[in-house]
């Protein structure tokens, strides 16, 4: 898709995105396909995250704004509101999105999302419940899947 | 509303039963043996329950709604001093109770304020030539931006895109709050007329007025398809019936068909009870069992015992003790009886899942008996209706020119075919009702089948007259004379089944509790349940009920050779019997 048939709006979300990204968050379109997002969100300080860094795709599907982006985990983690096709449940991506939203809020929520991860309201009813019944063990298993799978080593 | 004043005005018979009563004709005056004796004329009666029906509901057009729904959001405006709109999210968010939000409003202002985004002090714009669209990023002279009372502006573009892909979501549009993710000001109707598009603007009003009827505790929509009028019942008023101008007769409380005597509990244990699923467990329970060896289910079609069982099992076993066949034979006493079955249940052996499908298949022959009668009322109503509107389409024309009597005054006729289709509902009914009648209770089911027995060939006489009877006046080639007397037969059998099939279904509604049931020698007390079989006809006499041999009535051996009937309850007793099998009152 040529830029020249974006909507301004997206064309100045991305250039910010670009020009002032928010800390540990990166986001580039694709080249291909401008409405397509490479992100990459580094694990927050003080999670079972941290020093790991998570690889997502983004989409802007046509409606956008008026619709919510489409936001998926490409690597896996172990996180109850992710699941294991790297679906995310986040209010502000389903019912509460707003059109008054950015990519650059969607991607600070997720973020906020991995250092308070929320049993209550689960994605993947395993994980949660390990969550639930022993979260220190959980957070363990979080800790190591980062180590496995999100060190890029 | 003309259309419901056509539904009530069942009031006009009241002049045609005057007559029946007082005339000298006397109904039976051509048909000397037949009595219609089972029904007091209680009029007094049955304007009641008309007048009540009148009162505990209304019927709402759509332009009714609409105005009912202005009425109430101009009070709330008024009483409250908020703008229309306002007033509109407000009685919304309380399922339109105008008390709910009075209440509330006046207990704690600022919190209902809060909850529903009504803003006390609406917030201009921010005061400059230009403004960026919080959605489009885009910037506009202030003029081209538009916000709700929060003062956050975004272009009219967006605001007409976001209104649309929220309307298009559905109903959740009729809460609609400012596109800004931080603020909560609720969008209302105000600013979707002045910014959506007209199609939108139509699906918007559409959704309140659905809103009106479906999130408000005292209107639903007329369950009948296709149908677009609601009803606004006076909660607690008793009566569930409901009829609605389209002439569906609907049940307020389950919203399912009318269905007196029997209770709304009932009749969703019945209509889960039909609905094939269930049955059909119940049919493989007791018509097949599992192949012994491969554990699929067999059925069993043919009066042999030796099952074989499908390809590729093929396994042969005996049905009564699912052993192998070939354990069969001399040995087990012959092919067709299996001893070791026979001895087995002697012997209390044979097991539980077997016990479980011999109760199953006489619980579903039981079933099967009840749900045919209740299925062939139904198809007798469905044709009576179709009856009544051939009759209403074209025979009551064709019988105006016949007998040379005004269309006006063949009413008559209509309200005998109305009221035939409301009895074969209601008998219907009688048997989900018959249905869940505890077995034990021998005396009630006496008496019910006896009433119900009653009812059918009161009806039966009914339907006889306004079919067959009436047949002869449409043949006829010139006007008869005796046409009047047709009237008052026919107006009067009109009247006098209505009464008994009211009485019929107060009877049944307070479970037959004047019938004793402490033992199968019934006693009955001097209750008004046995008020229905009217047993006094206006002369004093006393007469068995439904002995009118030429009414084509099912025949209920209620032959006056055989049987007389109790003075006390009319119960029709044997001869052989000098006191009352029902209340024990002698002869
Ligand atoms: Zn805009
Ligand atoms: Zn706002
Ligand atoms: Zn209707
Ligand atoms: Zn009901
Ligand atoms: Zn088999
Ligand atoms: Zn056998
Ligand atoms: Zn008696």
């Amino acid at each position: 898709m040529a830029s020249s048939n974006l909507p301004p709006r997206i064309i100045k979300e991305t250039q910010r995105l670009l020009s002032e990204p928010a800390p540990g968050i990166s986001a580039s379109p694709s080249e291909e396909n401008m409405r397509y997002f490479n992100v990459m969100i580094l694990g927050p300080a003080q999670s079972p995250y941290e020093g790991g860094v998570f690889k997502l795709e983004l989409f802007l599907p046509e409606e956008y704004p008026m619709a919510a982006p489409k936001v998926r985990f490409l690597t896996k983690i172990y996180h109850p509101n992710i699941d294991k096709l790297g679906r995310i449940c986040l209010d502000i991506l389903k019912d509460k999105w707003s059109p008054a939203l950015q990519i650059r809020t969607v991607l600070l929520s997720i973020q906020a999302l991995l250092s308070a991860p929320n049993p209550d309201d689960p994605l993947s009813e395993n994980i949660a419940k390990h969550w639930k019944t022993n979260e220190a063990e959980a957070v363990e298993t979080a800790r190591e899947w980062t180590r496995l799978y999100a060190t890029g080593a | 509303m003309d259309s419901e004043d056509d539904m009530h005005d069942a009031n006009d018979l009241d002049s045609v039963e005057d007559d029946f009563y007082s005339g000298d004709t006397g109904m039976g005056s051509d048909d000397g043996d037949a009595h219609y004796d089972f029904g007091d004329n209680e009029s007094d009666d049955s304007d009641d329950i008309t007048s009540r029906q009148q009162q505990n509901y209304t019927i709402l057009s759509e332009a009714d709604i609409r105005q009912h729904q202005e009425e109430d959001i101009s009070r709330v405006s008024t009483v409250l001093s908020i703008p229309r709109y306002a007033a509109c999210i407000l009685l919304r968010h309380y399922n339109w109770s105008i008390s709910r939000v009075h209440d509330e409003w006046f207990a704690d202002e600022e919190r209902v304020r809060k909850i529903v985004g009504l803003l006390e002090k609406p917030v201009e714009m921010p005061n400059s030539r230009e403004l960026t669209c919080g959605i489009c990023f885009e910037n506009y002279p202030c003029d081209c931006m538009n916000s709700a009372s929060c003062g956050h502006p975004f272009c009219l573009a967006c605001w007409r895109g976001y209104i649309s892909t929220s309307i298009s979501d559905g109903p959740g549009c009729l809460m609609l709050r400012c596109p800004d993710p931080s603020c909560s000001a609720a969008v209302g109707q105000d600013i979707v007329e002045l910014l959506a598009t007209d199609e939108d603007k139509e699906k918007y009003s559409r959704y309140l007025l659905r809103s009106y009827v479906e999130d408000n505790r005292k209107i639903k929509w007329c369950p009948a398809p296709g149908c677009e009028f609601a009803v606004e019942f006076v909660i607690g008023s008793g009566n569930y019936d409901i009829c609605c101008s389209c002439s569906y007769n609907f049940c307020w409380n389950c919203t399912e068909e009318a269905h007196r005597p029997v209770d709304c509990v009932t009749v969703a244990k019945w209509i889960l009870k039909n609905s094939a699923e269930s049955e059909n467990m119940n049919w493989i329970l007791a018509n097949s069992k599992p192949c012994p060896k491969c554990k699929r289910p067999i059925e069993k079609n043919q009066g042999c015992m030796h099952i074989t069982c499908t390809p590729p099992c093929k396994f042969e076993f005996c049905w009564l003790c699912l052993g192998p066949w070939s354990d069969h034979g001399e040995r087990t006493g012959g092919f067709y009886a299996c001893n070791r079955y026979e001895a087995a249940k002697q012997e209390g052996a044979y097991d539980e899942s077997e016990r479980r499908r011999e109760m199953a298949k006489n619980s579903l022959e039981r079933y099967t008996h009840y749900y045919e009668r209740w299925a062939t009322n139904q198809s007798s109503r469905q044709k009576a209706l179709a009856d009544l509107h051939s009759m209403q389409n074209e025979k009551l024309e064709k019988l105006s020119d016949r007998q040379s009597q005004p269309e006006s005054q063949l009413k008559f006729i209509i309200e005998a075919w109305l009221q035939i289709v409301e009895c074969r509902r209601v008998l219907k009914w009688t048997y989900a009702y018959g249905y869940y009648l505890p077995e034990h209770e021998h005396a009630k089911r006496q008496f019910f089948e006896y009433l119900q027995g009653e009812a059918e060939s009161g009806l039966e006489r009914l339907h006889q007259c306004a079919e067959k009877e009436l047949q002869i006046y449409l043949d006829a080639e010139s006007p008869m004379k005796d046409f009047n007397d047709f009237r008052t037969k026919l107006a009067g059998l009109t009247s006098v089944t209505r009464n008994y099939f009211e009485h019929l279904v107060q009877a049944l509604e307070t479970g037959l509790e004047d019938v004793g049931s402490s033992n199968s020698q019934a006693t009955c007390s001097k209750s008004s349940s046995l008020k229905i079989l009217g047993n006094k006809s206006k002369s004093g006499k006393i007469k068995p009920a439904g002995t009118n041999s030429a009414s084509g009535a099912p025949s209920r051996s209620m032959d006056d050779g055989n049987l007389w009937s109790c003075d006390h309850c009319t119960f029709a007793n044997p001869k052989s019997n000098n006191t009352c099998q029902m209340c024990e009152h002698h002869r």
